[in-house]
């Protein structure tokens, strides 16, 4: 960077038109999601309503969490990468008030998706064995804490960012390491949260299923679609001041390491969840495998194993395509469609013997972009786009990063 | 404000190296730990332990070859102890030194270049160790090549692929080829100045042969970077798949407390949580013997004990999965191997001793003063050492030893042999570690050299003369 490093004009520097056209572009995306999600509830039954809605619900709550979970690893572990993407993990996070309200109708219809929340769970003696933590006040308690927990921790994060924002820099100090403090045991805390929010909302669905990387699963792919989410928006504003400053091709580069890292972590968590439960091959375990691998869903596992690994696998190993944001980003939307996939493929089977993917699933996906993606967009338009007061900013990034 | 910050050092960090050094004084001090006359008193201290335990382990072995594996204490229900314990325990240690040096070189992390040598061979003498219990266990280790190995045969006989015990063969083996030639091409280097430096004949032509003949040039230095970068890439797997497949052998079982899906991942963190452990356990007092103080700095000792820390922060993550969804399984067998590993079984105190060792203790690495006190980062670290090996008596034992038939239930106890042989491998790997800090430069000398400002593009300097 040829200029002098001015925090303060990186701090007011803020592209309105391009967020806007950004906004305006999902919203509208969104809506044609919407007018078709308003034709399909008249049309198709409350069940697949609300498979599809759980299945993009899973979807954008994971690029929520992913964002949470990324902002508190950056603040952990240092580096430019943090630094350059922590506005649009901020945003990420402030779209969970807006999830958790659109948690309601999932809380409203427990017996229509989950079979142990059905009169008739009385008669099963393996639910009956869990009784204790699958009934519903327990799980709307536990919902209640989940929440709790991710937007108490949101809320302070933002609260402490917007105050490191306003007031000019002093150098390192308490005021910078309490990130880093409350980061330690916010991530413990939000794993946790995690990994039984997975067994309520997904794994529960087939409650004879049992898997105890389930939960380390779920966050991983969260974190997957949270950086493929985070190289989309930093490409849509990559001619945008202040972005244009900070996102070159090295922080691209970055971010497509982390992406091909994070799409192997994921594959390495499923082939090991796979290959144990073959092999043991037992009667609790494996219906949930034959269920997916063999029948309808066996081409669907095809297109996940490539589409969601080895295809983006054999392309971000390429250096020069990491360093490219418009290719990049190309591939992001691949590793997105894929996570839909995913979520279908693992919901769809507990419902669906006759038929796979339903329309109402991409639908319902794309008419959450509509709020989703409007809240998101105004909570990156409020705040500068860049930490500019953060203390190892200016080493980090100004200097041409390292 | 933070107490250990100083105006000179805004940011509150210790550097990596010691101000004050020249080239010269880094090179005379570490090469200065070899050829010295003077070799501490500490050093024959360690190699006397060493040594004796290594005879140890040498007499029972060889009573073991000659009176069969019944001199252990293994056997129906709890045919797999001491000997898989202690190898996972040994094959687990070795994961903090491949970590270090080939993922923190990729990551750029400048503060492995101290640690990375010794931590490197560590590896390699914890792989020795480690490799002692499989083939012995077969009880006539001259032919252990004859049944791992998939070789052509008139009889037909082929190992089972499906087994993750012969995938074990193949992960191990590798993993000590690439570690030992990592380890060997990161010497050559130091190698050559050895020779340059040593003042005997003899000295010289040895550091001589093993230089293979490097002069320094510039073509020598391009084709060792790029060596030495593909090393790295190669090990980066390794670090995964050895304890990868290491779980694979309990997990693809179907005995409850083996099986879990979990098992991947919560291995190989806990492989890296015990190697950063050891690496503790024995840098602490390399330093303070050969006084490595500026090279070996406050810096370093704190980010090992970060790592230590979130590892064992999975690790124990690992410990809640396998209670709650032993429990939310609803799956009987699940539910008594819980309560008896915890609570009822004879073995319950394994269990809550792995818990003050592995959960509680470590918790102490949450405070930045700790994480600076030597005592406090030397005791966690004994204690995470033996936490990992209680971790593996858990699996192996409790699970074992109350299985699906009440009938066949008994107890496990080790003999006398199991501990001579387990007590004997540590002597092997002190008299290795000590050996190697003997005749061999412990920091990697040319890489440290490149940690001095003189070194750096940007320091305008009347040209470093090395």
């Amino acid at each position: 960077m040829s200029a002098e490093f001015n925090a303060a004009a990186l701090l007011k520097e803020r592209p309105v038109a391009d967020l806007a056209r950004l906004s305006n572009r999902g919203v509208l995306f969104g809506a044609v999601g919407i007018v078709a999600v308003a034709a399909g509830y008249f049309m198709v039954d409350l069940s697949q309503f609300l498979q599809s809605y759980l299945i993009a619900y899973m979807f954008w709550i994971g690029i929520s969490l992913g964002s949470l979970s990324l902002l508190m690893v950056q603040y952990l572990s240092g580096g430019a990468w943090g630094l350059v993407a922590r506005r649009v993990f901020e945003a990420g996070t402030r779209t969970l008030p807006l999830m958790a309200l659109l948690f309601i109708p999932i809380a409203m219809n427990l017996p229509t998706l989950y079979k142990w929340a059905r009169p008739e769970a009385v008669d099963d003696h393996i639910i009956q064995l869990k009784a204790g933590y699958l009934n519903p006040e327990f799980f709307y308690l536990r919902t209640v804490i989940y929440f709790v927990i991710w937007m108490g921790l949101t809320f302070i994060l933002n609260k402490w960012s917007k105050e490191q924002d306003e007031t000019a820099p002093e150098g390192p100090g308490p005021k910078d390491r309490r990130f880093r403090v409350l980061s330690g045991p916010g991530m413990v805390l939000h794993v946790l949260a995690i990994t039984f929010m997975s067994v309520d909302w997904v794994m529960s669905l087939d409650p004879h299923f049992y898997s105890t990387i389930f939960g380390v699963l779920v966050l991983g792919g969260q974190g997957l679609s949270t950086l493929a989410f985070t190289i989309l928006v930093l490409q849509g504003l990559s001619n945008s001041k202040p972005i244009s400053e900070v996102a070159d091709a090295e922080r691209f580069h970055d971010y497509g390491k982390l992406m091909l890292a994070f799409v192997m972590l994921w594959a390495y968590f499923n082939v090991s969840q796979l290959l144990i439960i073959w092999s043991a091959n037992l009667p609790e375990e494996i219906p949930w495998y034959i269920e997916r691998l063999q029948g309808h869903w066996a081409p669907w596992a095809v297109v996940v194993l490539v589409g969601h690994f080895v295809l983006p696998f054999m392309l971000l190993l390429s250096r020069n395509l990491k360093r490219h944001g418009r290719v990049l980003s190309r591939v992001a939307f691949l590793v997105l469609t894929m996570r839909v996939v995913d979520f279908a493929w693992t919901i769809g089977p507990v419902f669906r013997h006759e038929y796979t993917l339903h329309w109402m699933d991409f639908a319902m996906v794309v008419a959450f972009a509509a709020p989703w993606l409007f809240l998101f967009y105004r909570n990156l338009g409020r705040r500068s786009l860049v930490p500019a007061n953060d203390p190892y900013f200016k080493e980090a990034v100004a200097n041409g990063g390292h | 404000m933070d107490g250990t910050s100083n105006p000179q050092d805004p940011l509150g960090t210790v550097p990596v190296l010691a101000p004050g050094h020249s080239y010269r004084s880094m090179t005379d001090k570490l090469v200065g730990i070899v050829f010295s006359k003077n070799t501490p008193t500490a050093w024959f201290v360690f190699m006397a332990v060493g040594f004796t335990l290594l005879t140890v382990l040498t007499v029972s072995l060889c009573y073991l070859v000659l009176k069969g594996v019944g001199i252990w204490g293994n056997n129906v229900p709890v045919g797999w102890a001491f000997d898989i314990i202690n190898f996972v325990w040994w094959i687990g240690i070795g994961h903090a030194g491949t970590l270090i040096s080939a993922i923190l070189l990729l990551f750029k992390q400048d503060w492995r270049t101290s640690i990375n040598r010794f931590a490197e061979a560590m590896t390699l003498f914890a792989v020795a160790c480690a490799a002692i219990f499989p083939i012995f266990h077969t009880g006539r280790p001259w032919l252990a090549a004859y049944w791992l190995f998939p070789y052509p045969n008139v009889m037909g006989l082929w190992p089972n692929f499906k087994s993750p015990l012969i995938w074990d063969v193949f992960a191990v083996s590798t993993y000590a080829t690439v570690s030992a030639l990592f380890w060997y091409v990161g010497l050559i280097p130091d190698l050559a100045t050895f020779r340059d430096k040593a003042e005997k004949p003899w000295q010289k032509r040895i550091y001589g042969i093993l230089a293979m003949g490097w002069r320094g040039s510039a073509r020598h230095w391009f084709r060792y970077e790029t060596a030495y970068l593909i090393l790295a890439g190669l090990s980066t797997p390794l670090v995964l798949s050895v304890h990868t497949v290491v779980s694979f052998d309990f997990a693809v079982s179907n005995l409850p407390g083996w099986h879990a899906t979990i098992f991947p991942p919560y291995f190989v963190a806990g492989a890296i949580y015990a190697g950063f452990a050891m690496v503790l356990t024995l840098a602490i007092p390399l330093r303070a013997i050969y006084k490595l103080h500026d090279f070996i700095t406050m810096r370093h000792l704190e980010n090992m004990a970060k790592v230590t820390l979130v590892t064992g922060l999975i690790v124990c993550y690992g410990y809640a999965c396998e209670v709650f969804f032993g429990w939310y399984s609803g799956n009987q067998y699940e539910r008594f191997m819980l309560q008896n590993r915890i609570i009822s079984g004879p073995y319950a105190w394994s269990y809550w001793m792995l818990l003050l060792c592995n959960f509680l203790v470590p918790q102490l690495l949450w405070v930045k003063k700790y994480r600076r006190n030597i005592a406090i980062l030397f005791t966690v670290s004994m204690f995470v050492n033996v936490g990992m090996w209680l971790e593996r008596f858990v699996i192996i034992v409790t699970s074992l030893h109350r299985d699906f038939l009440p009938g066949s239930w008994d107890m496990y106890y080790p003999t006398r042999w199991d501990f001579m042989t387990f007590f004997g491998t540590i002597g092997l790997f002190l008299t290795l570690m000590f050996l190697f800090v003997r005749v061999l430069p412990m920091i990697s000398i040319f890489e440290m050299r490149t940690l001095l400002p003189e070194a750096s593009p940007k320091h305008k300097s009347e040209g470093g003369a090395h």
